[in-house]
């Protein structure tokens, strides 16, 4: 190791050049080529979106007469507070998730043993992914509603005398239905990255005197970033997509995204379609951009895989 | 079953199909030639096809009796209830040019036709041998026109929609034929906290309207396509009525319906006429009845529309004979059996049922649909999928939803 070698006094080792892949011309004929692909998948259709926005809808049919009457409905109309909830349970039910699946992370790649526990718990993590997302879902409502599961052990233990009316259709339990479904997205990434951490470097830094807060707080948590930061996008953008949960479980109260937008499209309102898109797609791009300069803090180098 | 917002029945329904498909391509791949030899699939072969595209709920379970009746084979393309998806398939996807016929519910002949999608009806065609006899209520009626009169399709089926409700615990017998007011939905303190009231704007929002302009509480011109500010009174009311509690659930498909009858999370839901027979077939006969209502109901009808291009091909007189077959006896004899649903010319379809050996119970039963469209209908407003002011409309609907 090149920490070794310093630490031995020997001449510091010289990382040999790496030759380039790809010859200067194919890699900047092969960037600019990627550059501009990218901007015509992506760029240009966020162009049109919000170029979009700027029209209206009259009878089915889109007018193309540029105007702020679509933006200043989504106040009057009150889509501007569904982007907001939206946004506001998206990112509580990812902090849940973090706060929740990082130590249950970190005990599966350093505290599970067992080799066949870890498989076990990975299946577990992992079967969700193939049951339809509708029929995990509509079982709470079978344990959370008034004549439910939970209700009936309340009432009949006497802990209550009525049903408790908030365990469904409630905010509640659309965040209670997102936690179990998003925990996967969540897990798996940092279950990688702390998994990719060097066993050696834990006990490194607990032969320097480190207590464990402090290896946890300057070594295992420097290092997993990559995977709280994908485990946080993989995780942040279902939910604020999700309409599973808020359907079946929100009853029609909790109003987010994609109901409003799934509402406008039966209007064929595209530009207000459009305008809820790039709205959340600014806030996503503010937030993102707080997110970064937040883990700068901690160290650039520990968001990339390398 | 009108499956407005399900979307379970139709993924069902389209992996039914495509189970049904490949059975079929299972089975005509393991007895090809045996099959081609035997004279009924020869025929079947032969038949001209019109192909149809549209909500699945006009569909017979069975095509066969109409391959039968008129030599006609019907492939139907399933599509959701959505009326912005339909009408997308249509004007973008230019479906005209592959397929013969739409059917949907009421709204889009408005703005199809007159665009051009949808070609006017020749009520004069010698294939449409029923048009004569077929009442106006139905064969005029705003579901195949638009509002200068334009005949641009035929009737198919309809009912007329109100609430499913609990009669015990509303206090009256359980085969009650009383005429019960919408308040029951919006209004009533014994009701409050118990109403499950449909989440659509197309479905739900003219009900508050029709109940509001019954009793004289708001002013409203056209209940099916209110104003911009008529629909904001409305809002203002629904969003009153939820702050006081009024509604525990605001539904968004056809299995919730049933779910909160069957377990008994609401005393009264703003359904669909099958869920109260669904839940029934849990609870028990009449444990639930769907309500006849003083103020009038949500009328809908599906119409069957010629796509403009196919009049240039070679099967107009195989489109026109299944536009026939739609307003014939056979077609509404197991419609309403098979699906409950009513449609013009009952009174063939009752025939039809005689004639065929059909029990007494379900005779009755059939003259029982008819009987109860009739009453149904004779009260006010048909609904639309498509009201002029569809955006402020559906803005005032958001403004509920989010308060």
């Amino acid at each position: 190791m090149t920490m070794n070698t310093e630490i031995d006094g020997a001449a510091p080792a010289v990382r040999p050049r790496r030759r380039p892949l790809l010859r200067p011309p194919v890699a900047k004929l092969a960037f600019w080529g990627i550059s501009a692909a990218w901007f015509v998948l992506v760029i240009v259709p966020l162009i049109i979106l919000f170029v979009f926005s700027f029209f209206t809808t009259e009878y089915f049919q889109t007018v193309y007469t540029p105007s702020l009457d679509t933006w200043t409905g989504l106040f009057s109309s009150g889509r501007f507070e569904v982007t907001l909830r939206t946004l506001r349970v998206a990112l509580t039910v990812t902090l849940i998730e973090l706060a929740v699946g990082f130590p249950f992370a970190l005990w599966l790649a350093k505290g599970c043993r067992s080799s066949l526990g870890r498989a076990i718990v990975l299946a577990l993590l992992t079967i969700p992914f193939f049951l339809d997302l509708s029929s995990r879902t509509i079982v709470w409502r079978a344990i959370l509603g008034q004549g439910g599961l939970i209700n009936t052990i309340l009432l009949s233990t006497g802990l209550t005398d009525q049903p408790v009316d908030w365990l469904l259709y409630s905010e509640f339990s659309v965040h209670f239905g997102m936690i179990p479904a998003l925990f996967p997205p969540m897990v798996l990434p940092i279950y990688m990255a702390i998994t990719l951490i060097d066993d050696n470097l834990l006990e490194a830094s607990n032969d320097l005197g480190a207590t464990p807060a402090q290896t946890l707080w300057r070594v295992i948590v420097p290092l997993s970033l990559p995977g709280v930061v994908a485990g946080f996008v993989f995780t942040l953008g279902p939910a604020l997509a999700a309409w599973v949960e808020p359907g079946m479980l929100g009853g029609g109260f909790v109003n987010l995204l994609s109901s409003s937008i799934e509402s406008a499209y039966t209007a064929l309102r595209y530009p207000v379609v459009a305008a809820l898109s790039a709205f959340v797609i600014g806030l996503l791009l503010v937030l993102l951009g707080l997110l970064m300069l937040i883990l700068r803090r901690f160290g650039g180098a520990g968001l990339t895989l390398r | 079953m009108k499956d407005k917002f399900s979307t379970t029945d139709q993924v069902q329904l389209t992996r039914r199909s495509l189970l049904q498909s490949m059975s079929a391509l299972a089975g005509t791949a393991a007895l090809g030639s045996a099959a081609a030899m035997l004279p009924g699939a020869a025929r079947a072969a032969d038949m001209p096809v019109v192909k149809a595209y549209g909500v699945p709920t006009a569909a017979l379970k069975d095509w066969s009796p109409m391959e039968a009746s008129i030599g006609v084979r019907c492939e139907l393309s399933g599509t959701s209830n959505d009326v912005g998806v339909f009408m997308r398939d249509i004007m973008a996807s230019n479906l005209g040019e592959s397929t013969d016929l739409f059917i949907f519910e009421s709204g889009t002949e408005d703005i199809l036709g007159p665009r051009g999608f949808y070609a006017e009806i020749e009520t004069d065609n010698p294939e449409l041998t029923l048009w004569d006899r077929t009442s106006d209520d139905w064969k005029r009626s705003d579901v195949v026109t638009d509002p200068k009169g334009t005949q641009w399709g035929v009737p198919v089926i309809g009912n007329a929609d109100s609430f499913g409700y609990f009669p015990a615990k509303l206090g009256m017998a359980p085969d009650s034929e009383e005429e019960l007011s919408w308040s029951l939905m919006f209004d009533d303190e014994n009701t409050r906290g118990r109403v499950a009231f449909g989440q659509g704007w197309a479905y739900s929002f003219p009900s508050a309207a029709l109940y509001l302009k019954s009793t004289g509480k708001a002013e409203i011109g056209n209940v099916a396509d209110m104003t911009g500010d008529e629909a904001k009174v409305v809002a203002d009311f629904l969003i009153e009525r939820k702050k006081a509690g009024q509604f525990r659930t605001l539904y968004g498909a056809f299995e919730e319906q049933i779910q909160l009858l069957t377990n008994e999370e609401v005393d009264v839901i703003n359904c669909w006429e099958p869920a109260v027979r669904e839940a029934n077939l849990v609870l028990g006969p009449d444990a639930t009845r769907y309500a006849y209502t003083k103020e009038g109901y949500f009328k809908w009808g599906h119409g069957a529309y010629v796509a403009k291009q196919a009049m240039e091909r070679d099967n107009v007189d195989a489109i026109y004979k299944v536009l026939n077959y739609f307003l014939g006896g056979e077609y509404r004899a197991l419609q309403a059996r098979d699906r409950g649903y009513a449609g013009p010319n009952m009174d063939l379809g009752v025939a039809y049922a005689e004639e065929n050996g059909w029990s007494a119970e379900e005779v009755a039963a059939l003259k029982a649909t008819e009987a109860k469209v009739a009453k149904k209908f004779s009260k006010p407003f048909v609904s639309t999928t498509t009201p002029q002011n569809s955006a402020d409309i559906e803005d005032q609907w958001q403004r509920f939803l989010n308060a």
